[in-house]
């Protein structure tokens, strides 16, 4: 409601060319400096009650002993327990397991990923303009695909009874033992093998597409003076194509860190939404112990590794993407 | 509904014809043969087909028969076509509603979303002010938070607040990854648009607010249009949360139901009805992509920082 009463004012003062940036008003409102403060109020509200007091709440539950839904329904009846719940998670074999299991999946994935949508990227660059539209068409369908979803798709490809996998392996080899073979019976195929399929199928359209897009920004006129100057295809590649794309390699790869880091619904649901102990990567056992066990306070230094352990790889990323966001501007 | 999807193996024979043309002869440069281009084109292909083939075996597997499903020497092409795998979808009596949810959930979160993540943008592309530069880091450091890290405290808080089993605590929830997502894409929109446009609408007697609606909103449109699209795909994909937080109660969203309808020990080997299931879930999402598929790859590959 002040926002028309101050209108009327600002009518009449405004008539002159006002530039946007100091508009000579009157009033509490119009007084210039507060309008962008109001229109951040909404965003700033937003954030601090879905992120900011969640946040707050995790470190504070990490230093309590909730570990059963009745202490959650009964505040009064928590206690602080100092570093005792830390003690607790960090001696644990099981959470180191689960630590390393996912830095080496993470790895694979991102790898893999990174890797394998470059090569189609380039690949891109070369095929008839046909192909290139079909193999982008079928990454947007992939990519339309919810996560849940694919976790489910490659579940029915690797089933051991009528899975397609199975078959396909046993048409190809001839070898009838491929048609009941269990993908997911030893967690380390189910889960590097499979369970990185799913990921990396998911992942790649939005690679391939962005990697391809950033190649286009490549300068012909740069290759072929690179060429001229005697450089063999990977040289070129190195001293020219890199350096151009790589804001969005920097980007991809970080990207790909964070989502593949903390994956969970593939896992889930490739699992049958009981994932074993040993598909337990950090964002399967956060949900175990978290949701599952309501051991809350336990999850929150869990996650609390977890949010550091990804500052430290991602403060690289930060730093990229302030530059680059300093030159947008 | 369904004759979306399969246009995506098609596609490789409808496009065959052009392939003849030499008309990429003009473009090809040092070194690369008309040989070369053919032995590009069929890894291109083979990949293409790699790619589309999960997509292809689900939706042949909701048309298969049960006889089908159960062999163990599945068939590359349906013997005959069966619909009883959809049936069992639509006689599921939890389907409908769960659909129902999620549309609320999604509209809701993109509205709000968007329209609190635009009046952000709006202030951080066109005002300068003190904490400026110290918003545009936060939202950018607030994209890196793991959602799953921050699982348990919002249910905790949500639980608190008693808000755990209604769909405005989780589109509240969502705007953990809409708005800073909105503020970052809108803002390069915003800044692209010259402020002497507004400036002129001013002198041309526009009040401020006017010169808002009338230049700035209608020239930000394609940028509304895509951060809304990607608010979209995420609240309707989004699945941790929203089973977190509904869990407690009798709601559910489509993804949650597509978990317990598969887990239940009468479905969990129908894969017919499930691979249906995720397909008629997936429908509203793969639509988008096939209407906005420019302005969505555009949209979240260039102003992408998450995704």
């Amino acid at each position: 409601m002040s926002v028309t009463t101050n209108e009327t004012v600002t009518r009449s003062e405004s008539q002159g060319p006002a530039p946007v940036k100091k508009p000579q008003r009157r009033g509490v409102f119009a007084a210039g400096q507060y309008i962008p403060y109001t229109l951040l109020l909404p965003a700033v509200l937003a954030l601090v009650g879905v992120l900011a007091y969640p946040v707050y709440r995790l470190i504070d539950l990490a230093f309590q002993n909730v570990n059963r839904y009745a202490l959650l329904a009964h505040p009064e009846r928590a206690e602080y327990i100092g570093f005792d719940g830390f003690t607790r998670v960090l001696s644990d074999n099981a959470f180191w397991e689960v630590v390393l299991r996912s830095i080496y999946f993470t790895a694979e994935l991102v790898f893999i990923s990174m890797a394998l949508s470059m090569l189609i990227a380039l690949l891109l660059n070369r095929v008839s303009n046909w192909v290139r539209v079909t193999v982008i068409t079928v990454m947007m369908f992939v990519w339309a695909i919810p996560a849940l979803v694919n976790g489910q798709i490659f579940r029915w490809l690797f089933s051991s009874n009528g899975g397609v996998v199975d078959y396909i392996a046993f048409l190809i080899t001839g070898d009838e033992t491929w048609k009941h073979y269990d993908w997911f019976a030893d967690p380390t195929v189910g889960l590097y093998v499979v369970g990185a399929a799913v990921i990396i199928w998911g992942a790649l359209p939005f690679l391939v597409l962005g990697l391809y897009a950033a190649l286009t920004q490549v300068p012909k006129e740069l290759m072929e003076a690179a060429k001229l100057d005697g450089a063999n295809p990977f040289q070129a590649f190195r001293h020219v194509t890199i350096p151009v794309i790589r804001p969005f390699l920097m980007i991809s790869a970080a990207l790909s860190f964070i989502w593949d880091f903390q994956v969970f619904a593939q896992i889930y649901s490739l699992r049958n939404a009981a994932p074993e102990p040993g598909y337990r990567t950090i964002g399967t056992y956060l949900y175990q112990q978290g949701i599952v066990s309501s051991r809350y306070s336990e999850a929150s230094v869990i996650s609390i590794v977890m949010i550091l352990m990804m500052l430290a790889v991602l403060v690289f990323y930060i730093r990229q993407m302030l530059k680059i966001g300093a030159n947008e501007r | 509904m369904t004759d979306v999807l399969p246009t995506a193996p098609e596609a490789q024979q409808s496009a065959l014809p052009p392939v003849k043309k030499p008309k990429k002869s003009k473009e090809t440069e040092v070194g690369r043969s008309g040989a070369m281009t053919w032995v590009w084109n069929t890894i291109a292909l083979l990949i293409a087909v790699v790619m589309a083939f999960p997509i292809y075996w689900m939706v042949l597997t909701t048309f298969k028969t049960n006889k089908d499903l159960i062999s163990q020497d599945p068939t590359f092409w349906p013997s005959s076509l069966s619909f009883d795998s959809y049936k069992t979808i639509f006689d599921d009596k939890d389907f409908l509603p769960a659909l129902q949810n999620t549309l609320i959930l999604t509209l809701g979160a993109v509205v709000l979303g968007v329209a609190v993540g635009f009046l952000a943008a709006v202030a951080v592309a066109r005002f300068n002010f003190r904490g400026r530069s110290f918003f545009i880091v936060t939202m950018l450091v607030v994209q890196m938070v793991p959602l799953m890290a921050i699982l348990i405290p919002l249910f905790v808080v949500m639980n608190s607040a008693g808000m755990t089993g209604s769909l405005v605590g989780v589109i509240l929830a969502y705007l953990v990854f809409t708005v800073p997502y909105v503020i970052w894409t809108l803002r390069s929109f915003i800044v692209n648009i010259p402020a002497e446009l507004d400036e002129a609408a001013m002198v041309d007697g526009c009040t401020q607010w006017g010169a808002f609606f009338r230049v700035i909103l209608p020239l930000t449109l394609p940028g509304l249009v895509t951060t809304a699209v990607y608010s979209w795909i995420q609240a309707w994909n989004e699945f941790v949360v929203a089973s977190t937080l509904l869990n407690t109660a009798g709601t559910k969203t489509s993804m949650i139901w597509l978990t317990f309808y598969s887990s239940t020990p009468t479905r969990a080997a129908d894969y017919g009805s499930q691979m249906a299931g995720g397909l008629l879930v997936s429908l509203p999402v793969i639509i988008l992509f096939v209407f906005f598929q420019k302005k969505v790859s555009a949209g979240l590959t260039a102003g992408a920082v998450k995704g």
